[in-house]
């Protein structure tokens, strides 16, 4: 694990404050979707497939810290769209540090180094860049449709790398990865300097341009032991030994949908970040009013079968390390050992 | 296959519901027709029929909104706008790179 000490702590103290006080579903990291706008159109996104009225639109900073105040939890996340578009960003990042949120901006990176020539954003514990690599160069550049992209993205990672930032990297892999080119590529990714990577498999959007290549969960499972059998000491992962554990087939675990909510432009996203089923208009409402026993594989919506996806199952993933001491034991033992 | 140009008939065999639960899930603008006859364009980005008074919450071609409309002032939804699932990268990606981008993309091993 490469997660700072401090925000693991904090992650910490907070799950053991919801446990004590009896609560069985609380958020641990709110998706927070200020636009839908992007500068790319990637193959196996199904998010921002929306009529012109609705990518000109975004959140005010206000609501987005409504929004955070409302859900309370530690980590907030902000995907899209593109956020270093959303015109606010660097206020929106400097609100949410002096509220000691841990911030993980997702961006393609493409305007990364020119946002931080800007000044835009000033390095902090509490904030990190989170850029969307979905392989090397090829498997990136042919992934998010556009030639160039991995460079200008290399590029951005050494910038913000040398200026002080925390740097993350988030991959998705699809149905065909090569398992010695994303151990290639995380190798790439360690000498770039980055603080910790995560991977997921990708979520099978139906909106998504390309339906062919979303894996199911046997292939799902096949892939990631593949990869990640004999991880070499080097590669850091800012994720749950768990959760990887379970995505090797290593688990069996069931969605905790609530673990990641989302809020965007539409108001509280139903169920979750991948599933659109409805909008509730405030947290409570979501949390109280939302039919959770229709998601999660076991539900049997077939929406939910082949989603092993890091926003569903972290969270389990971390219950499971702090409501079972076998769950921490070898939670620890992974970490110190470095063995999935 | 695409909705796109869609004006359904609401009856017995499609109910207005149902025809509600697919204008939610189209990503284009779609037209309500209210029951007085007058129509209104937008995006429907919310519906909720498990409550006393079912409702659709959309924008209107402005952004402007959220408008809620209740289900007993509709009579249909016609699949006026463009689909914006439809408009495909990927294909366009393919096409530019040749077939084998498609291998190429998710880095397939040689056979």
């Amino acid at each position: 694990m490469s997660v700072p000490l401090l925000q693991m702590w904090a992650v910490a103290s907070y799950v053991i404050k919801q446990k004590v006080r009896g609560r069985t579903r609380y958020p641990l990291v709110l998706m927070l979707e200020p636009l839908f706008r992007c500068n790319l159109a990637c193959a196996g996104c199904g998010k921002i497939q929306y009529p012109p009225q609705i990518l000109r639109k975004h959140l005010s900073v206000e609501e987005c810290l409504r929004a955070v105040d409302e859900c309370g939890a530690p980590v907030v996340s902000i995907p899209g769209g593109e956020p270093l578009l959303y015109p606010e960003i660097g206020r929106l990042v400097d609100a949410l540090v002096a509220r000691k949120k841990y911030v993980y901006l997702c961006t393609n990176g493409l305007l990364l180094k020119e946002k931080l020539e800007q000044g835009v954003f000033k390095p902090s514990r509490y904030l990190s860049f989170s850029i969307h690599m979905d392989g090397l160069r090829e498997e990136h550049d042919a992934a998010v449709c556009r030639d160039g992209v991995y460079d200008k993205a290399v590029e951005a990672i050494w910038d913000a790398v040398r200026r002080g930032f925390r740097v993350t990297t988030n991959t998705t892999l699809f149905d065909g990865a090569s398992p010695l080119r994303v151990r290639e590529f995380f190798d790439e990714m360690v000498n770039l300097g980055v603080e910790g990577m995560m991977i997921s498999p990708g979520y099978s959007y139906s909106k998504a341009p390309d339906q062919e290549h979303f894996l199911r969960r046997s292939k799902t499972q096949h892939l990631f032991s593949a990869i990640l059998s004999g991880p070499k000491k080097r590669w850091k992962f800012n994720q749950s030994p768990l959760f990887l554990q379970f995505l090797m087939g290593k688990r069996d675990y069931e969605c905790t949908p609530w673990g990641n909510p989302t809020f965007n432009i539409f108001g509280w996203q139903r169920p979750c970040y991948l599933l659109q089923d409805g909008y509730a208009e405030s947290f409570r409402e979501l949390m109280e009013n939302t039919r959770w026993q229709d998601y999660g594989r076991r539900s049997g919506n077939a929406k939910c079968q082949d989603c092993m996806v890091h926003c569903g199952f972290e969270p389990t993933a971390v219950n499971e390390t702090f409501g079972s001491w076998k769950g921490f034991r070898d939670t620890v033992l992974a970490t110190l050992t470095g063995k999935l | 296959m695409s909705l796109q140009g869609w004006v359904p008939e609401p009856g017995d065999s499609l109910t207005l519901a149902e025809v509600i639960d697919l204008a939610f899930d189209y990503r284009g603008n779609t037209t309500i027709v209210r029951v007085d006859g007058t129509e209104v364009e937008g995006y429907i980005f919310n519906r909720d029929r498990d409550v006393p008074e079912p409702f659709i919450q959309m924008f209107d071609l402005a952004g402007n909104g959220p408008f809620t409309i209740r289900y007993s002032e509709i009579r249909n939804v016609k699949f006026t706008g463009r689909d914006m699932a439809a408009d495909n990268s990927w294909t366009a990606w393919l096409e530019a790179k040749g077939k084998g981008a498609a291998d190429g993309r998710h880095g397939k091993e040689p056979e």
